[in-house]
């Protein structure tokens, strides 16, 4: 007499050995989540106020797959790059204004020393699959905009921001590619903590404010 | 013998299996300025370093380390490396991190910077840097599923290879005070007959031994 569980164990398995083929032609899918600490460093004293536009607050990226082998991706990265920014900005700003709409000449605004606004231009990924290397890798190109409050330009510049990780047993690709975006977007924190006060034009602007400027000279700057 | 006989004989196979793949390992050591009454009550930061493209020092073979230091002697106090990178973010970063011990001097210039490695009384930094990476392989094995059940048959055979570099650096002094090779190589095996019977060496484990050996003789009294 066979039990229960053997007479199912045959269509169970055939089952199981299906979803696990269709499960490598599906889309891989990441929300990106991590954590971003506060960073350490004397606080500008300047009240900054921040806009994050809705292309901003849910960036996402999608990757049709070129082939059969592959599979499509979608890397979410709205929520940890807000995260990542109110963190940041936070730390390194006396005080941290969030706006209620991108500025313009007509507008009422809180009253703030200048506007915040990031964008994420650009976004590319390599898994090891691609590249026969054995890290995954995120690369972000940003671009950032502070204007006064009628919304008049101040600075305009772009950044760039760079994470890998390494493949690791039993690490999904989704996982991996989540790390490396965690990497990347500590990478931009730090790039824009380290080199804000060195953007010419925002230099030129401190300056007009009597502003210190010295906080962000990082250790592989020449002295 | 039948399939299921094999099944329930794969825990004897897998203990028989339990005996590991062959590794050499060797390791160089170079010190400049030992302490002779072990690091005391100061801490001890090991951090990997993510400069090169190509490659990611593995955060698992970091932890691994100072598990190591702290099982030979507990009195050392390790700090983590994630808890180093973020209680000193943006600092430590691959794009901001120190790349001489000199460069120490124009991070302390910053007040919250110098007050937090004062308080974490970090006396050593160790940086690692290398990675394990796949030499050879060779074989083939087939897996199959039925509804008398799932099997494999076949042989692989891989190679490892390991190689890192500890550079010790002396946070008071601000030089670095020594240096630790280790290299270790060694080729694992995995037979199927229904079961597959991984024999693998550990490779990335005699690394992590050999370097932890070396720096448990650099910074305690007892070894």
């Amino acid at each position: 007499m066979t039990s229960a569980p053997e007479r199912h164990a045959g269509p169970l398995a055939l089952l199981l050995a299906a979803l696990l083929a269709l499960a490598g032609c599906g889309a891989k899918e990441v929300v990106v989540q991590g954590q971003f600490p506060e960073p350490l460093m004397s606080r500008l004293p300047l009240t900054l106020g921040v806009w994050y536009d809705e292309a901003f607050r849910e960036h996402e990226f999608f990757d049709e797959a070129k082939g059969r082998a592959e599979s499509d991706w979608l890397v979410r990265t709205g929520e940890a790059q807000v995260q990542l920014w109110d963190t940041l900005l936070g730390g390194m700003f006396e005080r941290v204004v969030y706006m209620d709409a991108r500025p313009a000449p007509a507008q009422m605004n809180p009253a703030v020393d200048a506007v915040l606004i990031p964008r994420v231009d650009e976004l590319q990924y390599a898994i090891p699959a691609q590249t026969n290397i054995k890290v995954y890798e995120i690369w972000m190109r940003y671009a950032f905009e502070l204007v006064n409050t009628k919304g008049e330009a101040i600075a305009d510049w772009t950044m760039t921001a760079y994470g890998k990780t390494p493949t690791a047993f039993l690490q999904s690709d989704e996982a991996a590619v989540n790390l490396a975006a965690v990497v990347a977007l500590r990478d931009a924190g730090a790039h824009f903590a380290t080199s804000f006060t060195r953007v010419p034009e925002v230099a030129a602007w401190m300056e007009t404010l009597d502003a210190p400027t010295a906080v962000a000279a990082g250790p592989g700057d020449a002295p | 013998m039948s399939p299921r006989a094999l099944a329930r004989l794969a825990p004897a196979l897998l203990t028989a299996a339990l005996g590991s793949g062959c590794v050499t390992s060797t390791v160089d050591e170079m010190v400049f300025n030992e302490p002779t009454e072990g690091v005391g009550d100061a801490s001890v930061v090991i951090l990997g370093r993510r400069h090169a493209s190509d490659y990611e020092t593995e955060p698992d073979f970091i932890q691994c380390i100072g598990r190591h230091i702290q099982r030979g002697d507990p009195s050392i106090e390790v700090v983590g490396e994630l808890e180093f990178l973020n209680a000193l973010y943006p600092w430590f970063e691959p794009r901001t991190a120190p790349l001489r011990p000199a460069d120490i001097d124009r991070l302390m210039t910053q007040p919250p910077v110098a007050e937090k490695l004062a308080s974490l009384q970090t006396e050593y930094l160790i940086w690692v840097d290398g990675t394990t990476v796949q030499t050879n392989s060779a074989g083939s094995m087939t897996c199959g599923v039925g509804p008398g059940g799932a099997g494999c048959f076949g042989f692989g055979t891989w190679g490892n290879d390991s190689t890192y570099e500890a550079t010790i650096w002396d946070f008071t002094d601000r030089a670095e005070v020594g240096r630790v090779n280790t290299s270790a190589s060694g080729q694992s095996y995995m037979p199927a007959v229904v079961v597959p019977i991984p024999i693998i060496a550990p490779v990335q484990g005699t690394a992590c031994d050999g370097l932890g050996d070396q720096l448990l003789k650099f910074l305690s009294s007892e070894h």
